[in-house]
């Protein structure tokens, strides 16, 4: 690990341009090509040094402790950070990138309205068909620990690469656990959430974790750049 | 951990003959189930507590593999594909490396790769018998390699099962109960939920229930057809319309039931909170079924039978503490559960447990439930604990 301090920025869409548009407000102005380059510097901070990755990365490379600070969204720090206990704060919420992980499941489970629902069907879907029931998420961790903590039980995870939603029509899954803003997506698949079926409200977020080995200079730029971040007035915060 | 040095390979391996020489004299044949396991077993069958610390991956083929967070599974799978499989008697003993991941860090007592050495014995017809010959060659094997002072931990789930089958409830009331009993929170709330008045259902749910009231199967997948049928609503997902209205109607019936007997719901929660000698806590336990009016006297006699032929074996009762709570972190497990464990600084830890799971190999592709025991000690935890006492 260099001996400058590193943020992770996410490397596209509006995760990207929102967290370039916070630090810029903040007054920092983000150098380098985010879209195109993979590292970055941060005018006026010069112990910084910009990684620019996938949202999903930013968080799994926090919980590595091979970056300092990142922004990235709450799903995805719950999702690859939280086994590792303590190892990733969250030291901002910054007011953008809202949206739910939800359960949800058909439409036409018309007998289906809580996890406890589909608990009692997860335990007889095998006996009546012979196989497991099948939940499709890029999530399977959040996905486990939730079930887990609802007392679910019986069903199989089923990794989803593509567009999860897609999954119980298409016949690879019959339950899926997915991100949504607005709920259109899942109404247009004639999904349904269930009612205590959000597992978290996520944002983006500034995260931090272990900066043991840096040096003053970069330590300086860590709260510098925590204080900052978690001050800026709601007004001034990207519209979501 | 870079590795073992010699010195602990060569302890470890001393333990290992010690114990080899336990089981193997009580005619357990040695196995060697694989180490690459397919996950779905695991992590199915073995409870949150296993699973969130099982190392899953797939292979380059795309198949889900696990390396073995225990040898029980890996052992009955052997005993289904390479052993008898029907049920016929077999004594297994294995000793091998498992794995599971250590949320906090490893250290000597919480290694994430370490040797299980253990005993299953599947198709054992006298099922008391069965138990305490596990239980006693498992307290004979950590004896053999050295440990004095101990705890024995005991429980049965098959006294609560039968709790819950004595007192009176819909069947599916029973199921959802003996669903919950490994997760303490969801089983509280459930038995509040059953024993309190119904809410009247909200919303969509209240007019569909309204018009399901009274319908027959055939009526009710009839309504419900309509019902998706109006509103355009593809059916997918695998369950087909009489699964949907077979549940409303569950749910309508739910809804007109008297709920569960205070009393009844009070005397499953007072089992739940049993600890203490063995004698003492099954003389509680019978006083509490007297009280209740609750007929679980086969389970009683059972677990009197087992309390005394352990005794009749040697067994120490009164180093012995039941727990009706206990068997609450492996869900596989069916009837008596036992775990040998010493003091740590953070409250028992265990060295070395087992008790009986008479579904699982059902699970995993019999035809039937086979009865089955089984041991598994903790072979890193135990050279610990005992060199612990040594040192004291």
């Amino acid at each position: 690990m260099s001996s400058r301090l590193v943020l992770a920025l996410p490397s596209k869409g509006r995760l990207m341009d929102n967290s370039v548009a916070l630090l810029e407000r903040a007054g920092y102005a983000v150098e380098g090509n985010g879209g195109r380059g993979y590292r970055g510097t941060l005018g006026g901070l010069d112990d910084v040094e910009i990684a620019f990755l996938p949202a999903g990365e930013i968080a799994q490379q926090l919980a590595a402790g091979a970056v300092h600070l990142g922004i990235t969204g709450v799903d995805l720090i719950g999702e690859y950070a939280e086994a590792r206990q303590g190892a990733v704060e969250i030291r901002a919420r910054l007011g953008f990138g809202h949206a739910d992980v939800v359960v949800a499941v058909p439409r036409a489970w018309l007998d289906v309205e809580t996890m406890a629902d589909l608990d009692e069907v997860s335990a007889t879907f095998y006996q009546a068909h012979g196989r497991r029931l099948r939940v499709a998420t890029k999530y399977p961790n959040l996905t486990r620990r939730f079930f887990a903590a609802k007392g679910v039980t019986g069903y199989l995870v089923v990794d989803s690469l593509g567009a999860t939603e897609g999954a119980p029509a298409a016949g690879t899954a019959e339950v899926i656990v997915d991100i949504t803003s607005t709920g259109s997506t899942l109404r247009a698949n004639w999904l349904k959430v269930l009612a205590d079926g959000v597992i978290l409200r996520s944002e983006a977020v500034l995260a931090s974790a272990g900066i043991a080995g840096l040096g003053r200079g970069a330590r300086s730029a860590f709260a510098v750049l925590c204080e900052a971040l978690a001050r800026i007035p709601a007004e001034n915060r990207p519209q979501p | 951990m870079p590795g073992k040095d010699p010195a602990l390979s060569a302890a470890l391996d001393a333990q290992a003959r010690e114990i080899a020489d336990v089981f193997g004299d009580a005619g357990y044949e040695l196995v060697e189930p694989r180490i690459l396991q397919p996950a779905d077993i695991f992590l199915e069958r073995a409870g949150e507590e296993i699973r969130q610390r099982t190392y899953v991956f797939s292979d380059p083929g795309g198949a889900m593999l696990c390396l073995r967070p225990d040898l029980t599974v890996p052992t009955c799978r052997y005993y289904l594909e390479r052993g008898p499989g029907d049920g016929s008697e077999a004594r297994y003993r294995y000793h091998g490396p498992a794995f599971r991941y250590q949320p906090a860090g490893e250290d000597g007592m919480h290694p994430r790769e370490f040797e299980q050495a253990g005993i299953e014995y599947f198709g054992g017809r006298d099922a008391e018998a069965a138990e305490v010959e596990v239980a006693t060659l498992g307290i004979a094997a950590v004896e053999r390699a050295g440990l004095t002072d101990y705890r024995i931990r005991l429980g049965d789930l098959g006294l609560f099962s039968a709790l819950l089958r004595a007192v009176p409830m819909p069947e599916r009331w029973r199921r959802r109960l003996m669903h919950h009993f490994w997760r303490p929170h969801a089983f509280r709330e459930t038995l509040t939920r059953l024993a309190s008045p119904r809410p009247a259902p909200a919303g969509e749910a209240a007019s569909l229930l309204q018009q399901l009231k009274g319908a027959d199967p055939a009526r009710a997948r009839e309504l419900v057809g309509d019902m998706l049928a109006a509103s355009g609503t593809p059916l997918f997902g695998g369950r087909g319309i009489d699964e949907i209205a077979e549940r409303l109607l569950d749910k309508v019936r739910d809804l007109d039931a008297r709920p569960l007997d205070r009393a009844a719901a009070n005397a499953i929660e007072s089992y739940l909170a049993v600890r203490g000698h063995p004698r003492e806590a099954l003389a509680t336990v019978t006083d509490l079924a007297a009280r209740s009016a609750i007929d679980i006297d086969a389970a009683l006699a059972a677990c009197d039978r087992r309390l005394t032929l352990l005794a009749d074996q040697g067994v120490d009762l009164d180093r012995s503490l039941f727990s009706a709570e206990f068997g609450r972190n492996l869900e596989y497990y069916t009837g008596f559960v036992f775990q040998i464990e010493v003091d740590g600084r953070r409250g028992a830890v265990p060295l070395a447990g087992g008790g009986r799971y008479d579904g699982l190999m059902q699970d995993i592709g019999a035809n039937g439930p086979i009865p089955a025991v089984g041991c598994a000690i903790h072979t890193e935890r135990l050279l610990v604990a005992v060199r612990g006492e040594a040192a004291s």
